[in-house]
This record gives C-alpha cells, sequence and structure tokens, in this order.
C-alpha cells in the first residue's frame, strides 16, 4: 500500500496544475478551434460548418499583420533586454544596501494600472506636448514631426511597459552568481571581458531567457500600445487590434476565434523552437 | 447606433475621471465593454424577477448614459429625476436597464425568446433604426397604437416620424438621434473644411481622425461618390473600401479613433476628424472653442434610436403610457439639457432657451452659457436633413460580414 502511495504522490500534486491547464487553457483553446470552424452571424446564429477554409483565408488576410506583431515583440525583447541587462546587472551587483530599494523602483510603475500609464505617455508624448511641443518651440525639431502612431511609439510603449518583465528574472539570475567564479577566472588571467562574456553572461543565461519569454509572449499579442500609443493607426495595427475589432465590432466570432487560436499556437511554436535552441534546461537550472 | 471601440478599463478611467456630465455617446466611445458586465449584472435580477409570478414592474432596455442621472442621489431607483416623475404620476414602477452596448449583441439575447414565440424580459428595448426594420419584418415586434399616444400625435417633430425604417411608425417611436459629421480647427487647417472629400487632402497628410465604426466612415465616403449610402449594395461598398484604403496606405490617416479622437482632435494632434455633433459643442465650451463642427455637404449619418415593445411583452399598456410621457416637452426638455441628442419633440430647442434666459435673470451664468449653447443642438436643421443619410440597411447578415471585412481591410490597411 504504502508504495503505491509513494508512487502515486506525484501524479496527486500534479493534480491541480494539470486541471487549471485543462480548465483553463486546453478547454479554452478547444473552444476556439470549434468556433472558428464555424459560419454564421451573430444574430442569426452560429453553426458548426467545419469550415477549415476559415485557416487559409486568414493567414492571406491577415498574415502580414502577424509578421508585423512578431516584428514588433521582437523589437521589444531586444531593446528590453540592451536597456534591462545593465539595470539587473548594476542592482545585482552593486546594488548593495539600495537592492531593495532600487528593485522597488523598478516595478514602481506597476502600481499604477496598464492602461492609465500608457494613456500618460500618450499625453507626454503627443504632438504638441510636454516633450516635442518644447523641442518643437526651441526650433529643434520640425513643426510636421510627430512620434505618435507611428511603429516606433508602439515599440517604445511595449518596452517601456514589459522592462520589469525583463529586469526582475536577470536580477534573480545575476544575483544568484558566485562571485568567486568571477575572482577565479580573474586569476586564470581572463581579461573583465572575458570574465564577463565567459562567466557572468553565460550563468545569467536562465535570466535572459525566462525574460524573453515573459516580453515576448505578452508583446506579440497586445494590442494597447497600438490602441492608445498608435492611435490604431493602420501602420501600427497588430494582430491583438485585429482580433478585439472582429471581436466587438464585426460580430465576426470565426475569424477572430480562428485569429487567436493560431496566435496562441504560432506562439507555443515560436517558443517551443526558441527553447530547443537555447536548451529549456537554461530555464530551471 | 452601431457599436463605438469600447474596453473594459477604458470605463473605469471615465469612471474616475468624468462623473460629471457626460453623454452616453462620449461614454460608448470613451469605451464600455464593461457596460456589459454591468449589464449583465444588472440584468440577473431582471431575470430572477421575470421567474417570479407576479410583475411587478415595467423592464425597459436602453443604451449606457441615455437619460438624465441625478448624480447627487443614491442609486436606483432615486437617480432617474425624469422617470421618476413618470413613476410617481402613474404609480407604475420602471425598472431602467442599461444593457444594450450593441444592436447585434442584444438582440443575440433576446432572439431565442423570440423566435421560439416566447416573450423575452423587456416590455421595452431601444433598438437603432435599421435593428427596428429587421426585427419589424420578423414579426418579433408589437404593434403600437397610437390613440393611447396622444402626446406623441401633438409633438413629435416631423423628422423624428414616418422614417424609411418605419414609415407609419406602426412599431417604434422615436427616442434620441444625432448626426455624425466633420470636426476640425481653422487655424490648423489654414481653410473651411466643408466636405468629407476635404480630409483626403495631401497637405493634412498624417493629421486627420478617422472612426473605427464602420457604418459612419461607409456612409461617409459613399456620399462622396454620390452613391445613397443607405441603399447603396456591396458592390458601391467595394467602391467606398477603395477610395478609404488608398488613402489609410498612404498614410492620410493618423488613426481610426474610437473615442480618443476627441482629446486628439481637442490638442490639436489632429487638424480635421470624423465627430459627433453633441462632442464638438462639449469641446467648444469645455476643452477647445476654435474647433468648428461641420456637417459635410455630400451628406453625412444620420441616427436614431427608438422605443419599441418586444412580441408578447406583458405590459404593452404601460409602455404605451411611458412612451407618450417622453412626449411630454417637459420632461423632453429636461432629458435634452442633460444628454444633447437630437429630440424627437417639438419646441423643446425653445425651451431650453427660455431656461437659459431665467438662468441669467437670476445671475447663474454659467448654467445660461451652457443652456445656450445646447439650445441650437437639440433639433436637427433643415439643412441637416437635407445633408444627412441614414445608415446602409444591411438587412442581409452576409452582405453585412461583407462591409465588415471590407472595411477591416482599411483599418489595417491590407488590401
Amino acid at each position: 500500500m504504502p508504495r503505491t502511495r509513494r508512487r502515486l504522490t506525484p501524479y496527486l500534486l500534479l493534480l491541480p496544475g494539470t486541471a487549471w491547464l485543462v480548465l483553463f487553457f486546453a478547454v479554452p483553446m478547444g473552444y476556439m478551434l470549434v468556433m472558428s470552424l464555424q459560419q454564421g452571424s451573430l444574430s442569426e446564429g452560429y453553426h458548426l460548418t467545419w469550415n477549415w477554409g476559415i485557416y487559409p483565408d486568414i493567414a492571406v488576410k491577415y498574415g502580414n499583420l502577424f509578421l508585423r506583431s512578431v516584428s514588433f515583440a521582437l523589437a521589444t525583447t531586444v531593446l528590453t533586454l540592451a536597456i534591462g541587462y545593465p539595470m539587473a546587472y548594476t542592482i545585482a551587483f552593486y546594488g548593495g544596501r539600495l537592492k531593495n530599494a532600487l528593485l522597488l523602483v523598478v516595478i514602481m510603475p506597476f502600481f499604477v494600472s496598464f492602461v492609465i500609464r500608457t494613456l500618460n505617455w500618450r499625453m507626454v508624448l503627443s504632438d504638441n506636448g510636454l516633450v516635442f511641443g518644447t523641442l518643437k518651440d526651441a526650433g529643434l525639431l520640425d513643426q510636421s514631426f510627430r512620434f505618435l502612431a507611428t511603429p516606433a511609439s508602439v515599440i517604445f510603449g511595449l518596452t517601456y511597459n514589459f522592462l520589469p518583465f525583463m529586469v526582475l528574472p536577470l536580477f534573480v539570475a545575476l544575483e544568484k552568481i558566485d562571485r568567486r567564479m568571477i575572482e577565479a577566472a580573474a586569476d586564470l588571467y581572463a581579461s573583465r571581458a572575458q570574465a564577463f562574456w565567459r562567466i557572468t553572461f553565460q550563468l545569467s543565461l536562465p535570466g535572459v531567457v525566462a525574460g524573453s519569454l515573459l516580453t515576448f509572449i505578452p508583446a506579440v499579442g497586445d494590442f494597447i500600445n497600438a490602441d492608445i500609443i498608435g492611435a490604431r493607426s493602420p501602420d501600427v495595427a497588430m494582430i491583438g487590434n485585429v482580433i478585439q475589432r472582429l471581436f466587438l465590432n464585426s460580430n465576426d466570432f470565426p475569424a477572430a476565434a480562428a485569429l487567436g487560436f493560431v496566435l496562441v499556437a504560432g506562439t507555443m511554436l515560436l517558443v517551443g523552437v526558441y527553447t530547443r535552441i537555447v536548451g529549456t534546461d537554461r530555464l530551471t537550472s | 447606433m452601431s457599436d463605438p471601440e469600447r474596453s473594459q478599463i477604458e470605463l473605469a478611467i471615465d469612471q474616475v475621471f468624468r462623473r460629471e456630465l457626460i453623454s452616453r455617446r462620449t461614454l460608448l466611445r470613451r469605451g464600455a465593454k464593461g457596460g456589459l458586465a454591468v449589464g449583465a449584472m444588472l440584468t440577473l435580477p431582471s431575470l430572477l424577477a421575470a421567474c417570479a409570478p407576479a410583475k411587478t414592474q415595467l423592464e425597459w432596455a436602453n443604451w449606457p448614459l441615455y437619460i438624465d442621472i441625478d448624480e447627487t442621489a443614491a442609486p436606483d431607483p432615486t437617480k432617474y429625476p425624469t422617470l421618476n416623475a413618470f413613476i410617481k404620476q402613474t404609480g407604475i414602477k420602471v425598472h431602467y436597464v442599461e444593457s444594450i452596448n450593441d444592436n447585434e449583441e442584444f438582440y443575440g439575447t433576446i432572439r431565442p425568446d423570440l423566435a421560439a414565440g416566447n416573450p423575452t424580459d423587456w416590455d421595452v428595448i431601444s433598438p437603432t433604426s435599421w435593428m427596428v426594420k429587421k426585427m419589424a419584418d420578423l414579426g418579433y415586434l408589437e404593434e403600437i397604437d397610437h390613440s393611447k399616444l396622444p402626446l406623441w400625435t401633438a409633438n413629435c417633430a416631423d423628422y423624428a416620424k414616418g422614417l424609411w425604417f418605419d414609415a407609419d411608425n406602426k412599431y417604434s417611436v422615436w427616442w434620441q438621434g444625432g448626426i455624425t459629421g466633420l470636426g476640425y480647427d481653422p487655424n490648423l487647417t489654414g481653410r473651411e473644411i466643408t466636405s468629407f472629400d476635404d480630409l483626403f487632402d495631401p497637405k493634412f497628410k498624417g493629421r486627420v481622425g478617422g472612426f473605427s465604426d464602420m457604418r459612419d466612415m461607409m456612409t461617409l465616403t459613399l456620399a462622396t461618390l454620390g452613391i445613397n449610402p443607405t441603399t447603396a449594395t456591396v458592390a458601391d461598398a467595394g467602391k467606398a473600401r477603395d477610395k478609404l484604403l488608398a488613402a489609410a496606405q498612404a498614410g492620410q490617416f493618423r488613426g481610426f479613433y474610437g473615442n480618443e479622437y476627441y482629446d486628439s482632435l481637442a490638442a490639436g494632434d489632429l487638424v480635421a476628424s470624423v465627430a459627433w455633433s453633441g462632442d464638438i459643442t462639449q469641446m467648444q465650451l469645455n476643452d477647445n472653442d476654435k474647433v468648428q463642427f461641420v456637417v459635410p455637404k455630400d451628406g453625412a449619418p444620420r441616427w436614431n434610436d427608438n422605443l419599441c415593445i418586444p412580441k408578447k411583452a406583458a405590459w404593452v399598456d404601460q409602455a404605451h403610457k411611458l412612451f407618450n410621457y417622453w412626449y411630454d416637452p417637459v420632461a423632453a426638455t429636461t432629458l435634452s439639457e442633460y444628454i444633447g441628442y437630437f429630440t424627437p419633440v417639438k419646441g423643446v430647442s425653445e425651451r431650453i432657451k427660455a431656461d437659459a434666459d431665467s438662468y441669467r435673470a437670476n445671475g447663474d451664468t454659467e448654467d445660461a452659457d451652457y443652456y445656450d449653447a445646447v439650445a441650437p443642438t437639440v433639433a436637427p436643421t433643415a439643412d441637416d436633413l437635407a445633408k444627412t443619410f441614414d445608415y446602409p440597411t444591411l438587412e442581409n447578415p452576409a452582405d453585412e460580414k461583407a462591409w465588415n471585412d471590407m472595411f477591416n481591410e482599411v483599418v489595417t490597411a491590407q488590401g
């Protein structure tokens, strides 16, 4: 008896997590797939017709937008890494007694709602607002210059909003590094750059992987930044905007569900390839 | 009306920042998917009430922020002064629910009952013109007995009756309406804007705003092409799509806005934009007095929402009393002073002006200015009417999907 119980324990422990995944991920995904294969209208009702043709349809129609969403998210990931790494490094290695206070500063913006923060950026960055209005008045910028409603502004917004998701895992990874390894590298005549590249950076890779996943995944499906900072300009429409529009404005549930399904499945695929290349053990080591 | 953009979070922000006078359109534009949740919450008790054997109140579904509210009073049942006056007058209890955020969406919730020949939970609903026609054609609306509506007969303005979707007002009477036109700042455009085509001037590239609402944008564009938007075909819509898409791909539109056009126009990020008439009145008073509203000369959408009785409603007689009440000029004036849309009742504009004068006589210039500004906006001028169209009917769902798909190409600039 005790033996069977011991054998069952891991599965029992997995039960809550599995139930959660099934209930809130697998079932909705299945529902979304079924919804996407229906035809009809909201007022007349939708009927399942196994309309697989919707997938090639949306691929043709919205393929570009998928590419744009992925490239915006990639740019965001690279930027947050470039900005977040020095931040996390400084806090982990030179933070000293201020470490906790500095981390608090990093997550401080999270005390305010995501949307309110984004709305505020729209105000600050508006054509004649605090930043560009001042520069224009000083004659440093052409009067016609604008930043809002451009792809750069959306990537800016995404980078700002997801930066803490990059900094925190990086900090955790860097903090764990045994400083004696770096000293040992120096003892073995490694230059500071070599020591950084071959010791510090390699050991911080789990943080890089976790941080880029935490940044990339929400960024690729984000629609708030394109909506608010991007002013729903056609140049910045991301796949999330289209899904929102199809669901709420066009009431075209099947197409919206199909796009949602492809977005989630596609993101999982990309993440799968990424972790395969970098190695999943990096996440856990 | 059709469905402006909404998001739950924006509604929350609104509730924080805009407690004061706010129009229904403004809120909807400022977003209100949250209204859905609120609507659902409010409907639950009404569903429970429907299960109870004895009916004690009239159930009325309307759009959010479409009635005068006493913000200082406690919530239900004391917060709608004009409606409460009706309750007091007639002893008919009214359960007023702001549960319509979108015509199709709301229709979707009552369609199964109507199709099965069962009563819905509602005694009064407030659908937009084209939805009235759709429901009437399917036999889903009760006929109105005009002998019970003496005030409607006496006071309904000509522009508010005998319209295309219900020529004899057999199934509907007008609740409120409005126009989607253009707003612009003459100092920034450097010239007068008279047509929707003016927004396509390359000089304004990237500084004009469109709406994300398909019906508004397609109607405006079709009118510039000399096509009657109300009766336009899918092929006609294709021409409008081509025109809008070319402009979108050239970067003419800064964006396709929902509610946020208001802020961008007031801030001068947009030199001109599609706009709602009532909003610009508010903007001149509160945010930017340079911005002008114009009904484009080629034509613009005119919309209205209506009072209807769904088939097999329990309280048909009481619903008639309610309809009649809203055509009382006193009630209509209070309502219009608060929400500022087109009223169906004659003489309201004059009454608001009289109120302004009496405020001024009492030394309250702030309120007097406000009412003076509102007075001319609560009824369309003859010129407004000559230049406006009703929304495309799109009775066939396949057509509607085709139109939506085409407009989605425009807002994503993917052709």
